[in-house]
C-alpha cells in the first residue's frame, strides 16, 4: 500500500505542476482609471433583457459600468427576459427616483407603461440596443443600438458579393424577434437564404444539427450564425460534414477574433455593444449634466461594424479584454 | 391451499404475448423502428452510415446521462440538476486548470469528486428530510445554475470558460472523452461507444446484480424494501452519484470537444432526459423500466432532432413531435402498468 | 403445505424457550408518549396475539421489535441478551421477520425477484456479483409450490397475485431465510373470510414448525382461532395480559370493543 501511495503522490504532485496555456498573469491597471463611484451624485438604473450567461450582455455591461466610472455615476443594474418582470423593473426605478434610466426596448408594447410612468415623474429615459423604431413614441430621448434588420442586410449584401447563392441563417434561440429580424435581413439581400432552428444550449446538439444539415444540402454555401458560441460549432460541424461552406457571424468574443485571425471564419459583424452600454450611461450623464441631446433626435447607430482579417490585428486585444 | 400440490408441471418459461408487451422497452422499440423505417423512406440523405452515426453521436450525448436518470427514475426519484451538472463538471475542471495553471487530469479528477459531492448531497438531502427529490435537485439545479455564471464571471471575467486546448493533458484526455475514428465514410465518436459500455453496464446491473433486484424495490415500495432489509438510503444516494457521474462524464466530453463551455448552458437538457427514460418506458412513479428502454429513448431523440433536418423540414416542429412522442409513451406505460398489477382472483 | 416451514424452520428452537422479551418498554415521539410500560413475551412453538383499536399503539410496539425505531424506555431482550434494535436488517439478523399488512411485497416486482429481495443469492462477494438467477427462480417456484400457490410465471408481477396469496409468500419468505419469530401486521385485515383462512392456517403452521409469532389483529375471532397468549393495547398501555386458558372469546371481544366503558356505557343507556 505505501509504495502505492507514494507512487500517487508523485504522480498528482508532478500534474500539478504548473503548465502552460492557462492564465496570464497580469499586472496591468484592470480599473481603467476614472473618478470614484457616486462623485458627480447622479444615479442612472440600467435595464436590460439580458438572459443569464450571454457573453454579449457581458459586454454591454462592461461598457456601462466602465461609464459610470468615468463619470462617476452610480450604477443600478438589473435585468430580466421577461417583457412584464423588465417592465417592473423599470417600475421600481422609478419607485426609487432615479436620475436617469437607461433600458432596452425589446418589447415596446409591454414597456410603454413603465417608460411612460418614468417620463411623467421626470425622469430621462434613454434606449439601447433594440426598439430603434418606437423609441421616440415611447417618450424615450435618445436611441443606441443598431437596426438588426439593417445588420442582417449589410451581412447579406457583403455575401452576396461574394458569391453567395444559398446560405444557411442559423437561429439559436426560439422566438426571438431580433435574431429572426436578422436573418430576414440577409434573406433580403440574398433571397436563396434558408434558416435553420439550433438548440444554444446544447453545444453538441448544435453541432450535430448543423452537420446534419450541411450533410444533406451540399449546395449551402454561406453559414451565418447569430451569435459567437454558435459560429464555434458551425466551424465544427463544417468540419465534420467536409462542407466548403464559409462561415459569417454576427457578435464577437475572444476566441471568436482568433477564429478570425485564423482564417476559419470569414468575417464577424459587431453591433458593438460595449459602446452601446457606455453611450448609453454617458448621454443621460450630458443630458442631466448639461443638457445635452445626442443623435440630433435620431438613433444613434452603433453598428454594423464589420470585423475580418483587414482590422482584426487591431481589435484582438480589445476582445482579450472582454470590451469588444 | 392443498390442492395445488397436485397440479402438473406443464412447462418452465412460456412466451405470452402479454408478457411480451409487459417488457417496459418494447414500446419505444417499435417506435424506434417506425421512426427509423420513417425517415429512411423520406430523408435520402438520411440513408448513408456517415448519417446513421451522427445521429448516433447526437443520441450518446443524451443518452449516457439518461442511462443514470433511467436508473434513478427506476429507484423513484427525480434529478432536475442533471441538466447543468454537465456543465458545472466542465467549468471546474477549465477554470481550475486554467486559473492555477496545473495539469487537466488534476482539475478531471477533482471535477469528479465535486460531481460526486453533489450528487451524494443530493441523494443525503433527500433520504434525510424526505422531501421529493423533484424540490431537492429543483434547488440544486437553480445554485449550480447560478455558480455557472457567477463564478466564471468572477474567474474569467467573461461569461464563457476559457480556451484550456495548449493547457498540459489536453491531448490524452480529448482522447479518452472526446476523439473520433473513422469507420469507413462515417466518423464514429467515442462518446457512441462510452454510451454502449454505460447501457450494457446498467442493463447488467438492473438485471443481474443484487443491486440491481434493490433499485427495482426501492423505486416500486421503498417501504417493504426497507423491512426485507434492503439498504434504501445507501441504494438511492448511489443512484444519486450514478447521475452525477455520468453528467461528469458528458462535461469532460463537452469541454474537450469544443475547448471552452458557456456557463449558461444546459438548462433544459434534464428534462430531455427524462423523456428518453420515460419514452423508453420507464414508470414516472418508479419501479419498472430498463436500462435498454432509455437508451432507444435517446436514440429516438437524436434520429428525430436529425431526421427532420436531414429530410429538410423546418426543424421548429421538433419540439411538436417530441412532446407527441412523450405523450404516447406516458399513456403506452400507464396501459402497461395496470396490465401488471391488474389483482387476480386465486 | 408445512413442506417449507419445518424444512427450513430452525432445528435448535425448543418449545416455550423465550426468544423475544419486553419489559416496561415505551416509546417517545418527542412529547408525545406512544407506548408506555409494555410487557411481552414471545416463545418459541407460541402465537402471542396483540390486540387493539386504531391508535392503541401496536404499530409503534412492531416498529420497536423489528428494528424501525428503537425504545425509548424499558428493555428488549433477544435470546437473554438486551438489545436496542437500530435497523431491520439488525432485526433480521436476529431472525426477527416482519410481514406487513399493505407493505408485504414490491407490487411490480416478479415473484421470484419478491422471494429473494433483500438475501439474493450472488455468485461472489465483489460490488456487481452477478445473482444466481436460475437457482433464484427454481427455489422460489418450489417453495411456492410446496405451499400450495401456484403461480403460472414465476416472472409475473407479484401484484397480480391474490392478497392471501402475497401474505403467504411473505410469511414463506420469512421462514425461509430463517425468521425464529415472525411479527404479522394485520395479515388478515384487508381479506375475505376465504383469504383469512388461507393465512391464520399458515400462521398455525408456523407455530407448529416451533417458530414465536406475534400476530398483531383487531380481529379476536381471528386471534382466538390460533393464538396462545393475548395482550390488549390501549392508548398506548396495556390493559390485558393473559394466557389462553384464562381468557374466553367473550372476555377479549368485550375488552376489545370497550370492556369496562362499554359496561358504564350500556348501563347509562339502561336507566333512560
Amino acid at each position: 500500500m505505501r509504495p502505492f501511495l507514494a507512487a500517487a503522490a508523485v504522480a498528482v504532485l508532478s500534474l500539478a505542476a504548473c503548465s502552460d496555456g492557462g492564465r496570464q498573469e497580469t499586472n496591468s491597471d484592470t480599473s481603467g482609471g476614472g473618478n470614484a463611484a457616486g462623485s458627480s451624485g447622479y444615479t442612472v438604473a440600467f435595464v436590460t433583457h439580458e438572459t443569464p450567461g450571454d457573453t454579449f450582455w457581458d459586454k454591454v455591461r462592461a461598457g456601462a459600468e466602465q461609464a459610470a466610472k468615468d463619470e462617476g455615476v452610480t450604477l443600478k443594474y438589473s435585468n430580466d427576459p421577461d417583457a412584464g418582470k423588465q417592465a417592473q423593473l423599470i417600475q421600481s426605478a422609478v419607485d426609487a427616483k432615479v436620475n436617469g434610466i437607461a433600458t432596452t426596448l425589446v418589447t415596446p408594447d409591454a414597456l410603454a407603461g413603465a417608460v411612460k410612468s418614468a417620463t411623467t415623474a421626470g425622469i430621462p429615459v434613454v434606449g439601447l440596443n433594440a426598439g430603434i423604431d418606437q423609441y421616440q413614441k415611447l417618450g424615450a430621448l435618445m436611441y443606441f443600438g443598431s437596426d438588426e434588420t439593417v445588420a442582417g442586410t449589410s451581412v447579406g449584401q457583403r455575401i452576396a458579393a461574394a458569391g453567395a447563392k444559398h446560405p444557411l441563417c442559423v437561429i439559436h434561440q426560439t422566438g426571438s424577434v431580433s435574431l429572426e429580424a436578422r436573418c430576414a435581413g440577409v434573406k433580403s439581400a440574398v433571397p436563396g437564404t434558408e434558416n435553420l432552428q439550433v438548440n444554444g444550449a446544447d453545444d453538441s446538439a448544435v453541432t450535430t444539427t448543423l452537420q446534419a444539415k450541411l450533410a444533406q444540402d451540399k449546395s449551402i454555401d454561406y453559414v451565418v450564425t447569430l451569435g459567437a458560441p454558435v459560429a464555434l460549432d458551425a466551424i465544427n460541424a463544417k468540419q465534420q460534414a467536409s462542407s466548403p461552406a464559409k462561415i459569417v457571424t454576427f457578435d464577437l468574443n475572444q476566441e471568436m477574433a482568433k477564429r478570425i485571425k485564423d482564417g476559419s471564419v470569414e468575417f464577424a459583424i459587431d453591433q458593438q455593444p460595449y459602446a452601446q452600454g457606455y453611450m448609453a450611461v454617458s448621454s443621460l450623464y450630458l443630458y442631466l449634466k448639461n443638457g445635452n441631446d445626442l443623435g440630433g433626435g435620431k438613433p444613434v447607430l452603433t453598428g454594423p461594424s464589420f470585423v475580418d482579417s483587414a482590422n482584426i490585428d487591431k481589435i484582438l486585444p480589445f476582445t482579450e479584454k472582454n470590451t469588444r | 391451499m392443498t390442492v395445488a400440490t397436485a397440479e402438473p408441471r406443464t412447462r418452465t418459461r412460456p412466451v405470452r404475448l402479454g408478457a411480451l408487451l409487459a417488457r417496459p422497452e418494447v414500446g419505444a422499440l417499435a417506435a424506434a423502428v417506425a421512426i427509423f423505417v420513417f425517415f429512411l423512406l423520406v430523408a435520402p440523405s438520411f440513408r448513408s452510415s456517415a448519417s446513421f452515426f451522427t445521429v448516433l453521436y447526437q443520441s450518446s450525448t443524451i443518452g449516457i446521462v439518461a442511462v443514470g436518470v433511467g436508473l434513478l427514475m427506476i429507484g423513484g426519484e427525480f434529478d432536475l440538476s442533471a441538466g447543468v451538472m454537465p456543465i458545472s463538471a466542465g467549468l471546474v475542471n477549465s477554470m481550475f486548470c486554467w486559473y492555477f495553471g496545473v495539469n487537466l487530469w488534476v482539475g478531471a479528477v477533482l471535477s469528479l469528486a465535486f460531481c460526486l459531492a453533489v450528487g451524494f448531497l443530493n441523494g443525503w438531502l433527500v433520504m434525510r428530510t424526505g422531501i421529493p427529490s423533484f424540490l431537492i435537485t429543483l434547488g440544486t439545479f437553480f445554485v449550480l445554475q447560478g455558480a455557472n455564471l457567477g463564478v466564471t464571471k468572477l474567474v474569467t471575467g467573461s461569461v464563457s470558460s476559457s480556451d484550456i486546448s495548449a493547457i498540459d493533458g489536453f491531448a490524452s484526455l480529448q482522447k479518452v472523452f472526446a476523439s473520433s475514428f473513422t469507420l469507413g465514410s462515417a466518423t464514429v465518436w467515442i462518446t457512441v461507444l462510452w454510451w454502449i459500455l454505460f447501457v450494457a453496464l446498467a442493463a447488467w446491473t438492473l438485471q443481474r446484480a443484487r443491486v440491481g433486484n434493490w433499485i427495482y424495490a426501492v423505486g416500486g415500495s421503498a417501504d417493504s424494501a426497507r423491512a426485507v432489509g434492503v439498504p434504501v438510503v445507501r441504494t438511492k444516494i448511489g443512484l444519486f452519484m450514478t447521475v452525477s457521474f455520468l453528467g461528469w462524464f458528458v462535461g469532460m466530453h463537452s469541454l474537450y470537444r469544443f475547448n471552452t463551455l458557456q456557463a449558461g448552458n444546459g438548462v433544459g437538457n434534464e428534462f430531455l432526459y427524462i423523456i428518453a427514460a420515460v419514452v423508453g418506458g420507464t414508470l414516472l412513479t418508479g419501479g419498472f423500466g430498463n436500462a435498454i428502454g432509455a437508451a432507444i429513448g435517446a436514440f429516438i431523440f437524436g434520429m428525430t432532432s436529425l431526421g427532420i433536418v436531414y429530410a429538410g423540414w423546418d426543424p421548429n416542429w421538433f419540439k411538436a413531435f417530441l412532446g407527441v412522442m412523450l405523450l404516447l409513451a406516458v399513456l403506452v406505460n400507464t396501459y402497461v402498468k395496470r396490465l401488471a398489477t391488474k389483482g387476480r382472483p386465486s | 403445505m408445512t413442506d417449507t416451514l419445518s424444512e427450513h424452520a430452525d432445528r435448535g428452537l425448543r418449545r416455550g424457550e423465550q426468544l423475544v422479551d419486553l419489559a416496561g418498554v415505551g416509546k417517545n415521539y418527542g412529547p408525545i408518549r406512544a407506548l408506555h410500560g409494555v410487557d411481552l413475551h414471545v416463545r418459541a412453538g407460541e402465537v402471542t396475539c396483540v390486540l387493539g383499536d386504531n391508535g392503541a399503539g401496536k404499530s409503534t410496539l412492531i416498529k420497536i421489535i423489528s428494528g424501525l425505531h428503537p425504545h425509548t424506555s424499558g428493555t428488549l431482550t433477544v435470546d437473554g441478551v438486551e438489545r436496542r434494535l437500530g435497523s431491520p436488517r439488525e432485526a433480521l439478523d436476529l431472525g426477527i421477520a416482519t410481514v406487513y399488512q399493505d407493505l408485504a411485497v414490491v407490487p411490480l416486482m416478479p415473484v421470484w425477484r419478491n422471494f429473494f429481495l433483500g438475501s439474493e443469492l450472488v455468485a461472489g462477494r465483489y460490488p456487481l456479483a452477478g445473482m444466481r438467477i436460475r437457482d433464484m427462480r427454481r427455489i422460489a417456484d418450489e417453495e411456492l409450490r410446496k405451499m400450495g400457490i401456484t403461480v403460472a410465471d414465476i416472472d409475473q408481477p407479484i401484484g397480480t397475485l391474490s392478497g392471501g396469496q402475497r401474505q403467504c409468500v411473505a410469511i414463506a419468505r420469512a421462514v425461509y431465510f430463517g425468521a425464529r419469530v415472525l411479527i404479522l401486521d394485520e395479515p388478515t385485515a384487508a381479506l375475505g373470510v376465504k383469504q383469512s383462512g388461507v393465512v391464520l392456517k399458515y400462521i398455525a403452521a408456523a407455530r407448529d414448525a416451533g417458530l414465536g409469532v406475534v400476530f398483531i389483529t383487531h380481529n379476536p375471532q381471528h386471534a382466538y382461532l390460533v393464538g396462545d397468549h393475548f395482550v390488549i393495547l390501549k392508548r398506548g398501555g396495556t390493559v390485558l395480559d393473559a394466557a389462553r386458558g384464562t381468557v374466553t372469546l367473550e372476555d377479549l371481544t368485550t375488552q376489545m370493543a370497550g370492556g369496562d366503558e362499554l359496561a358504564e356505557l350500556s348501563r347509562e343507556l339502561e336507566r333512560q
